[in-house]
């Protein structure tokens, strides 16, 4: 298992913003959706180390990311593309992806190789020397996405990597998720559950902060009572794990 | 939870290929590409040549006076800028909302940093050395002795990392889009009010790195013109900028998450360190007073050998009695010995006269509260010495003169105090001897000299070089005449005098000057 959560509990102040959670993951693609507010970003955070959580256990990739030297090791090979990610206007494609090959000490030999590479697999090989400040928010965020997976990470953390793609991008992209599951742990946060159906092999629906249904996109469609909102099955599924969740 | 899981999984090799120095020059690249210094470059070259370079090269090619120029104005040119475009980049992470991307990654954040701080600060001195070789380049073309003063040029160098790091800081800790102008407009408030405590020559703000010399003393032509430069304030200002750079630089890594333990135990001893020697600089400033030369002495820092007069083969003009000046001043030589030479062809030759006329050094002393006192070193001409001693104004008033004020100068100074060794003239001298020197100044100078008589007052000295009292930077007063005032006997018999042609008036000067002297010649035994 890549990920090894235990009772995971995050507090700002007086507001619980991930309560109690527990999750394990190994490699493949892992959902993870919920209403906004549900905590899915708090969540994926501290699955980044970009935050501590304030009680529980987190493991990740075998390792406590609470020392520094082991949190050194797991942002070795970590990838992250937070939910609004910023960027260096000024930068060109390549320079923005190297600037964080160069942070994630991608081997000096392979950081070249390795920006081509992963500017390749979002599709923008031919607009790798416009500045980012010439990009549509659709392209913006498929170099975040390449800045992410620079480093061919085995832990893969994406905060709704969808929003601002347009259908035919949203496609290839699954299709990219698809492929980086077969090597890596994938964990896609997002709110569009056709994503999740369409490339997740596992889901997880958070709501106010616990996880609330934990299994394949098949079963969270089964839990549809055939009454409830949506047009899709995992849609009605999702909103009738909601309602039980809520009720 | 299986508990095969419970093994890490194992790490990636570590070497391979994997060179953190290829890594940061390569980061290093990437952020001198991108960096905001070259946007304010412009303006801080253009204020560069507004305010320094056009200033400097107006002043007389004096290595001392472009030196100090140098180190007061690029300070103020480059390290405003620098702030301002440090704190920029300092912030950049925060107003770019890439701080959560940047924070997973492998590289310690005082790494991440430290490059673009690095970058500004490479560019702010990439172009402050070229604006200093240019004005340094210059003036080594125009001066005609000496050598560049590199101390100076080290404190404005020094100035630059530690701006763009004050800077920096503030725009690391307090992100925010007006975080930039108002850092560049508080180094602006802190560099130029940094002076404004300073009382005498002994202050812990000496340290300020804008101060080049004794603060009530202004820039004065004439130090380290006769006596080497004193590097002892320099010194302190350089060890009081790296320390305050160091320490915060230091402070980058302090806080939580910035790296393990050991980087931040050693950011925490580097800002202990810093602020250390920094503390050590500014009590080494304090201990600083004005020497006999001008410039401030550190005991702690200095060097004896820096007490010595500097070995110099002065340049003499082909007058009648040949004027010499340090080298430095060679080109003062040409208008001073025109101004003075049908004034040295009367005198030359008479008993009392000098063979030879040397520039002086000045002597500087810290009177009470602001005010300096400047003083020839030699104490005043004796009528026995072949050897006279003379003092351009420029030495003293620190400003420069055109040539024809410089002759006038000259002539209402050294002229004046030449006439009055000759003839005695002075307080207590006889109406011929007023009459007399009057004479001579008047077929030295012509209309131009003023001759009124003598004053009295607490600038006057003996017959010899001005005294000079200053309070605070160019103010100053200074007061020696000789010779007849207007209206009176005198004045008649000295235009009578002044008729004469000049060899009918030397040849009664041989005759005559002994007893001209001794005050035995009356107004009506002038012919």
């Amino acid at each position: 298992m890549n990920v090894e959560i235990t009772s995971l509990t995050r507090r700002f102040g007086s507001v619980t913003a991930v309560a109690g959670v527990d999750l394990l993951t190994g490699p493949g693609v892992f959902g993870l959706l919920g209403p906004n507010g549900a905590g899915k970003t708090s969540l994926l955070r501290m699955m980044a180390t970009a935050m501590p959580p304030s009680s529980g256990s987190l493991r990740l990739l075998g390792r406590d990311p609470g020392s520094y030297g082991a949190r050194r090791e797991i942002r070795r090979r970590l990838g992250y593309l937070p939910q609004n990610p910023g960027y260096y206007p000024g930068f060109t494609v390549t320079e923005y992806v190297e600037y964080f090959a160069l942070l994630k000490e991608v081997p000096s030999a392979r950081v070249r190789a390795a920006v081509a590479t992963a500017i390749d697999r979002v599709e923008l090989g031919d607009r790798r020397k416009s500045r980012l400040r010439t990009l549509s928010g659709g392209m913006v965020r498929r170099v975040g996405i390449a800045q992410a997976i620079v480093n061919e990470p085995e832990l893969l953390l994406l905060d709704e990597p969808t929003a601002g793609l347009d259908p035919e991008q949203r496609v290839a992209f699954r299709a990219l998720l698809r492929d980086l599951g077969q090597r890596a742990t994938v964990v896609v946060s997002t709110h569009l559950v056709e994503d999740v159906a369409a490339a997740c092999a596992e889901v997880a629906l958070m709501d106010r902060g616990r996880i609330v249904f934990q299994g394949t996109p098949g079963a969270l469609a089964a839990r549809s009572g055939g009454q409830d909102p949506g047009d899709t099955p995992i849609e009605r599924g999702y909103s009738a794990v909601l309602a039980q969740a809520r009720s | 939870m299986t508990a095969a899981t419970r093994v890490p999984a194992a790490s990636r090799p570590r070497l391979v290929g994997r060179r953190p120095g290829l890594a940061l020059l390569r980061l290093l690249r990437l952020e001198l590409r991108h960096n905001a210094m070259p946007w304010v470059l412009p303006i801080a070259i253009g204020l560069f040549w507004l305010t320094t370079y056009r200033k400097g090269v107006a002043m007389p090619p004096l290595w001392n006076l472009r030196a100090a120029g140098l180190q007061l104005g690029a300070q103020l040119d480059f390290a405003v800028p620098v702030t301002g475009a440090a704190a920029w980049m300092g912030s950049r992470e925060a107003r770019r909302r890439v701080t959560d991307q940047v924070t997973v990654t492998v590289q310690p954040r005082w790494a991440r940093l430290l490059a673009p701080w690095a970058a500004t600060t490479i560019w702010a001195m990439l172009a402050y050395l070229g604006c200093t070789a240019v004005l340094y380049g210059v003036t080594a073309h125009q001066a005609s002795w000496g050598g560049p003063l590199w101390w100076p040029a080290a404190v404005a160098a020094a100035s630059l990392p530690a701006f763009s790091a004050l800077g920096f800081v503030l725009g690391t800790f307090l992100p925010g889009r007006f975080t930039a102008p108002l850092a560049a407009i508080a180094a602006f408030f802190v560099l130029t009010l940094s002076t404004e405590l300073i009382h005498g020559s002994q202050s812990y703000w000496n340290v300020s790195p804008i101060v080049t010399g004794p603060w009530d003393l202004g820039p004065q032509a004439g130090v380290a013109t006769f006596y080497p430069f004193l590097p002892d304030l320099p010194i302190a200002q350089v060890m009081f900028l790296v320390g305050l750079t160091v320490a915060l630089l230091g402070t980058l890594a302090l806080p939580a998450g910035s790296g393990g333990r050991a980087l931040r135990m050693v950011a925490a001893g580097l800002t202990g360190a810093g602020l250390l020697a920094a503390g050590t600089a500014v009590g080494l400033a304090g201990t600083g007073t004005m020497d006999a030369h001008g410039m401030i002495a550190i005991p702690a820092l200095h060097d004896a050998a820096s007490d010595q007069p500097l070995q110099f083969t002065p340049t003499c003009s082909h007058t009648a009695i040949p004027v010499c000046l340090n080298p430095a001043y060679a080109g003062y030589l040409s208008v001073t010995a025109t101004a003075l030479a049908p004034l040295l062809s009367q005198v030359a030759g008479l008993p009392g006269a000098p063979t030879r006329i040397v520039q002086d050094a000045m002597i500087y002393q810290q009177d009470a509260g602001d005010e300096v006192s400047i003083r020839p070193r030699s104490p005043g001409d004796i009528l026995s010495s072949p050897v006279s001693h003379l003092v351009l104004p420029d030495q003293t008033q620190g400003q420069t003169m055109t040539a024809g004020q410089l002759a006038s100068t000259v002539i209402t100074t050294y002229g004046l105090q030449l006439v009055a060794r000759v003839t005695g003239d002075g307080p207590g001298a006889s109406q011929a001897q007023h009459a007399v020197a009057a004479a001579l100044l008047r077929a030295a100078g012509g209309d131009e000299v003023i001759v009124t008589q003598p004053t009295s007052g607490p600038c006057r000295g003996p017959a010899s070089a001005p005294s000079t009292r200053r309070s605070g930077p160019g103010r100053e007063c200074a007061s020696q005449s000789v010779g007849a005032a207007r209206g009176t006997p005198a004045a008649a018999a000295a235009e009578r005098f002044d008729a004469l042609s000049a060899p009918v008036r030397h040849a009664w000067l041989v005759r005559h000057l002994a007893a001209l002297r001794a005050g035995l010649v009356t107004l009506a035994e002038l012919p």
